[in-house]
């Protein structure tokens, strides 16, 4: 059996953090916003298995596990924050949110 | 965390325990504060938990006599400079703390969970301090950035604390992915995510491997967003716009600190002023924050805009201090932090006192006339504007001095020259705060103040504390200096 080289796993984590962050930078919707965000979060995770798998440790996957952790922590506080958003301003488009100007 | 040591086997001795209590009483802290919400909510018990917890932590860290240098493997490091900013981060929190009492106090929400936020914070920020693994630096600064979010959206029936919150938001969890996609291209490439083990692998290299310098580009774009330095800096004036004031005083001071030691830290330890591109990098950010902080604080009408604009270029001024290298570069950073810290929460302490239960005084006309109204604030705050101006007799000065002493040694004259030509630009902006103050006003017609005088005394009491430090510390800094460098080179 053939193993996949750790490059190959560093050029999928790389692809999915640009996707995550063109989306973040493209995308107006602030849930859509978010779930860039956990792209981008999910590819470091993955770039972590991919190194840790690398130099045979588990330091790798014990990394994604805190990252797993954080960002579940992060998106809860977030949904909080978007739900108080929508109540006020009665739309989820991150631009009518936009109000502070200087 | 047996096998993140590589290898190694832990054992953990009575010193190292005793090197960690700090981090247990924070902890322990907030979980005592979460069952006394439970039990009952009362806002005045809830602030004496906080503050005693943070002075017990602080005397703790202090008189308990631990060896110089302590190493948790893998995790954290109590060497000098981390006490010396673990200690500086809570005295800072419990200033914090005497200052959030009266302004929460006038508020209608429930006032009891911020402590809670306050406290974990302040664990993120000291856990930041001491760490050096990438594991632990994520931890803290996740655990910083988490309850910031809840911190600055905390006053939800205001109109631009969900805005604040959310920028707040996505622009700290963007930053996180870029740091860890940073320290996973950094672990790809040396195999270790500890401090030390990945300077051992990088020391044979004359140039960068191309991985390690993605990595590092990452990290410091993820670093760059946490301090606000240009360019990456569009968040700050919004979110310190829209959090309540302590909250602003706490990402300015807290937040902004711990990362800046860490980033010391880091660097020192991979020994990056070898590598030129390294440097170049941090001296193009570190001239353009001084330029656009101070230019856009110019043109602000709003008194928490101009701060965090002027916070982007006091970052600036840090990253020269730091660039120096050297250990007069540490000890400048270490000053400076101090000093900047006492003006920081003074100067926002003074519009916290000021502000009603409406909203936060941010604006020229809540100062309008300051000191025919209520001349010992006016004097105060003066005297804080003058010292982030970096006007002689005040703490701001020497750290100032400090900088331009360690910039110098380093043959940074660029740098240097671009300081001091700043901090002339940074003085027209402050005086300008301070003639409003001093303009004849015509009417009043805020409402006045009215809660019981004994809620603002301890305000008071704070803040000629921090007044005292201010001018001790620009007049006798030589004590300061002292136990600075006998901290670190301890």
């Amino acid at each position: 059996m053939n193993v996949i080289p750790a490059e190959y796993g560093l050029i999928l984590a790389s692809v999915l953090f640009t996707l995550g962050l063109v989306s973040l930078l493209i995308r107006r919707n602030i849930i859509f916003m978010l779930i860039s965000v956990e792209i981008m979060l999910n590819a470091a995770g993955i770039a972590f298995i991919v190194a840790g798998s690398k130099w045979a440790q588990p330091d790798g996957q014990v990394m994604f596990i805190f990252i797993l952790t954080m960002a579940a922590a992060e998106v809860s506080v977030g949904l909080a924050l978007i739900l108080q958003m929508y109540h006020q301003l009665k739309t989820l488009d991150s631009d009518a949110a936009n109000k502070m100007k200087g | 965390m047996l096998f993140l040591s590589e290898r190694k086997e832990v054992v953990m001795s009575r010193e190292d325990l005793l090197n960690i209590v700090p981090l247990f009483i924070l902890t322990s802290a907030a979980i005592l504060i979460l069952f006394s919400i439970a039990i009952k909510r009362n806002h005045k018990v809830i602030y004496v938990i906080t503050a005693l917890s943070l002075l017990a932590d602080f005397i703790f860290l202090v008189t308990v006599d631990t060896p110089a240098k302590g190493i948790i493997e893998p995790l954290f490091i109590f060497d000098g400079f981390g006490k010396f900013n673990f200690g500086l981060i809570l005295i800072t929190a419990l200033a914090l703390t005497m200052l959030s009492y009266a302004y929460f106090e006038q508020r209608e929400e429930r006032k009891e969970e911020y402590y809670i936020l306050l406290i974990l914070a302040t664990l993120g920020a000291c856990t930041l301090v001491i760490s050096k693994h990438f594991v632990s630096l994520f931890l803290g600064l996740e655990i910083l950035s988490v309850s910031l979010y809840s911190m600055i959206a905390y006053l939800r029936k205001r109109k631009r604390s969900d805005e604040a919150g959310i920028k707040y938001l996505i622009m700290a969890a963007f930053s996180s992915a870029f740091m860890l996609f940073g320290m996973a291209l950094i672990y790809y490439t040396t195999g270790s995510m500890e401090f030390g083990a990945i300077a051992s692998y990088l020391a044979p290299f004359s140039k960068l491997p191309l991985l390690m310098i993605a990595g590092l580009g990452f990290l410091l774009i993820g670093i760059g967003f946490k301090l606000g330095v240009v360019p990456f800096h569009m968040w700050i004036a919004d979110v310190y716009e829209g959090a309540p004031l302590p909250v602003t005083s706490f990402i300015a001071t807290v937040s902004k600190g711990g990362i800046v030691i860490l980033l010391v830290r880091f660097f020192l330890q991979i020994n990056g002023h070898q590598y030129t591109s390294l440097v170049v990098i941090f001296s193009v950010v570190a001239i353009a924050s001084m330029f656009i902080g101070n230019l856009l604080a110019l043109q602000q009408q709003n008194i928490k805009r101009i701060l965090a604009y002027s916070s982007i270029s006091h970052m600036g001024y840090i990253l020269v201090a730091f660039l120096a290298g050297g250990s007069l570069g540490i000890e400048a950073v270490a000053f400076y932090l101090v000093a900047y810290f006492i003006t920081t929460v003074g100067a926002f302490g003074i519009l916290t006192t000021l502000s009603d239960s409406q909203r936060d005084a941010e604006l020229f006309d809540d100062v309008r006339g300051l000191f025919w109204r209520r001349p010992w604030t006016a004097a105060i705050f003066s005297a804080m504007l003058l010292s982030l101006a970096g006007v002689p007799l005040t703490a701001g000065f020497v750290g100032e001095f400090y900088i331009v002493a360690a910039g110098v040694q380093g043959n940074m004259w660029l740098l240097v020259i671009i300081l001091v030509i700043n901090s002339a630009i940074g003085l027209f902006y402050y005086i300008r705060i301070i003639s409003i103050m001093s303009e004849k006003q015509e009417a009043i017609d805020r409402p006045e103040v009215t809660l019981k005088p004994s809620v603002y005394f301890i305000s008071g009491i704070t803040i000629a504390a921090l007044v005292i430090a201010l001018f001790w510390v620009g007049i006798f800094p030589d004590r300061l200096m002292t136990l600075i460098r006998f901290l670190i080179f301890s």
